[in-house]
């Protein structure tokens, strides 16, 4: 049977992320479906005393994860996270362990099969690390928990952007070095699989060039030439819909003016500093490549708002519609393999 | 008032048409009087192929403030140009250069206020000899020849309501690391500082600092770069009095909400400085040299070859570069 419902996991509770869940709870227009709201009831009801409303879940104990959940969208009281001990605003440990307990249960549900999509509102990173000191990233947590088979790759998605990254949390000086033509093309197949998963047809990808002006034929170094060109080459060969290298001043505008679905960048700031002046308020992040999209508001905690009633649900809304959109996809692409192979054994049987 | 010196840039591109499109513009946009180095042959016939009714007059920069009102000024060159629009000509290079230097020289003699450059193409001037990497190197050079000054010439990218500054530029991505220095940085930061109050007005700027790495380092964990070099410079010029702040982590500093809290953003590497003002402003967008001993802005785009000559290229940022040449001058005047 196809899933239907979301995992949503409350992030850090000091930050924006209660007020976030609970006013998009409360949000009849929003249209969720039905979700899988994992945290501590606590912790939603102080969301709900920030955002100044009133919330109105079933509620099971977190034992109800290992058994039976009831149908339609219910709260999961994790019991993890007493607000008393948490201070607003700032990174706790108390904080972080309550975050990712949530975050690991809810991977846990992806996992088993009992959701399509997994959703999380921020995280602060700081705190993960005060809750486990060996925290490096998201993506690194996830193939722990779900013990995946090859790691996921994380994307942000702005109305109808993509832009997706070929190196992400390293040093600048490592970028260039760590750039192939294998990891490049690797990169492109990826992004357009996991895009025509997601229901667009050929994605035309815009390749960010690494150096100043494309390199300028070699003055400004030699990587686009002899690396990003030859990827962007193979992948053409192979039909995918790539252009470039291309300046990454322009790229970005030629995507917003629909040139392109998607940018390839091929390091953190590059990307990241032209999808967050587009739209600050309105980005998703998007982790995907594992059998379940991930998805969360590409803003943080917002520490210096949180608290305050004036959190914006903009990013959590389009997050969570960009996640149901990928697990429709994903769960009919899954139930065709399904119902085929039950064909097969019919036949064979 | 003296008027603006125009550099005609490569005349293979769009700097013709751009300027006769600013010209006809000049009441609408309230635009003070320029004359253009350039060949008037040149730009009549690129005004006759574009259907632009601009009438020209051969003038020195004294006489260009009357002619402006009813002709476009034209300061002839030694060298001729020759015309072809989209394909750029290696023989035209002693006369792109010869614009560029006498614009300066104009300038510097004070028979024109400021220097405003349309886009050259490298590879052209490269294969006539030249060997600066880029107009900004060039114009530093020609300042010391004539001013027997050493000077240090600094990128500005100036948008409606953001400005960036490289403090490193035209060089490959991998190099970067290893160029930046604390002393790089402070001495950039200094003439940046230096620069806003004098020819902008600012009175107190206020600089922002970008980091190197994603998240601005970390505190280490990815790069070291913004604590043990960018960091230091910081504190330097605080310790100076100077209002600087950061290392920022790059991709959060550039939204409305940020930029409101400084008068300009100093960024490590080329495109960390000119994906955001790109991004916000994409025609509006002038390139300020800082650093010299006079004016110089351009428009922050490039020759566009593809589209010369087509009088399909927009004249918005060279309209944005004469403005902001004219406001910078007047600020400059004043403080004299």
């Amino acid at each position: 049977m196809q899933q239907s419902r979301i995992a949503f996991a409350i992030g850090d509770p000091a930050g924006i992320s209660p007020e976030l869940s609970a006013r998009i709870l409360a949000d009849e227009k929003a249209n969720l479906g039905d979700l899988i709201v994992i945290g501590d009831q606590r912790v939603l009801a102080l969301g709900a005393r920030q955002a100044g409303l009133s919330l109105d879940l079933p509620v099971v104990p977190r034992e109800a994860l290992e058994g039976d959940l009831p149908e339609g969208t219910v709260l999961v009281d994790m019991g993890n996270c007493d607000p008393e001990n948490v201070p607003i605003g700032e990174a706790s440990m108390e904080g972080g362990r309550a975050a990712l307990d949530n975050f690991a249960a809810a991977l846990k549900v992806g996992k088993a099969g009992l959701a399509k999509a997994v959703f999380f509102t921020p995280f602060n990173k700081h705190a993960m690390r005060l809750a486990k000191s060996d925290y490096v990233d998201e993506i690194g947590f996830i193939d722990a928990t779900i013990e995946a088979e090859r790691s996921g790759r994380e994307f942000n998605v702005l109305d109808e952007v993509w832009n997706a990254r070929v190196t992400s949390h390293i040093p600048l000086r490592d970028v260039a070095d760590k750039l192939s033509v294998d990891r490049i093309y690797e990169s492109l197949k990826l992004t357009t699989e996991v895009m025509e998963g997601a229901g667009i047809k050929r994605p035309r990808i815009g390749v960010a060039a690494l150096n100043p002006h494309a390199g300028d034929g070699r003055n400004f170094g030699w990587e686009d030439e002899d690396i990003l060109l030859p990827a962007v080459e193979r992948a053409q060969q192979e039909q995918l819909a790539v252009t470039g290298p291309i300046p990454s001043d322009t790229v970005f505008v030629r995507a917003i003016r629909g040139e392109f679905d998607a940018v390839m960048t091929m390091y953190h700031d590059q990307g990241q500093i032209a999808m967050k002046l587009l739209g600050f308020d309105r980005g998703v992040t998007l982790i995907a490549g594992y059998p379940f999209p991930i998805v969360t508001p590409a803003h943080g905690t917002a520490y210096d708002i949180a608290g305050k009633g004036i959190a914006d649900t903009g990013a959590t809304f389009n997050a969570l519609a960009l996640g149901r959109r990928l697990g429709d996809e994903l769960g009919s692409q899954n139930g065709a393999e399904a119902s085929a192979s039950h064909e097969r054994q019919a036949v064979s049987g | 008032m003296r008027p603006l010196a125009l550099s005609i840039g490569d005349p293979s591109g769009i700097g013709p048409e751009v300027i006769l499109q600013a010209w006809l513009r000049r009441d609408q946009d309230k635009l003070s009087p320029f004359y253009v180095l350039g060949d008037p042959a040149l730009l009549a016939a690129r005004a006759r192929h574009l259907g632009l009714d601009v009438p020209l007059c051969e003038a020195e920069p004294e006489a260009a403030e009357s002619a402006f009102d009813n002709r476009l000024p034209v300061a002839p060159l030694e060298n001729r140009l020759t015309d072809s629009a989209g394909q750029p000509e290696t023989v035209n290079a002693a006369g792109v250069i010869e614009a560029i230097s006498r614009a300066v020289t104009d300038t510097v003699e004070s028979r024109a206020a400021a220097v405003v450059t349309a886009p050259i193409a490298k590879k052209p001037l490269y294969d006539a000899g030249f060997r600066f990497p880029g107009h900004t190197e060039f114009l530093g050079h020609l300042a010391e020849e004539l001013t027997g000054r050493p000077a240090t010439p600094v990128m500005m990218l100036a948008g409606p309501d953001l400005r960036t500054v490289p403090v490193t530029v035209h060089q490959a991505l991998a190099g970067v690391p290893e160029t930046l220095t604390q002393a790089l940085v402070e001495e950039i930061a200094r003439i940046t500082h230096r620069e806003l109050r004098q020819r902008f007005g600012i009175a107190e700027p206020r600089l922002a600092i970008a980091g190197l790495n994603p998240h601005a380092g970390e505190g280490g964990a990815m790069g070291t770069e913004d604590r043990d070099v960018i960091a230091p410079a910081i504190h330097a010029l605080q310790e100076d009095g100077i209002n600087a702040f950061g290392p920022l982590p790059a991709d959060t500093m550039f939204h409305a909400r940020a930029r409101a809290g400084y008068d300009a953003a100093l960024c490590m590497y080329h495109d960390q400085a000119l994906i955001p003002v790109k991004t916000i402003a994409f025609d509006e967008t002038v390139n300020v040299t800082l650093g010299l001993p006079f004016i110089r802005t351009s428009p922050d785009h490039g020759t566009a070859f593809d589209i010369a000559g087509r009088g399909i290229a927009r004249p918005d940022s060279l309209i944005a570069a004469i403005r902001l040449a004219r406001r910078l001058s007047d600020n400059t005047d004043t403080i004299k």
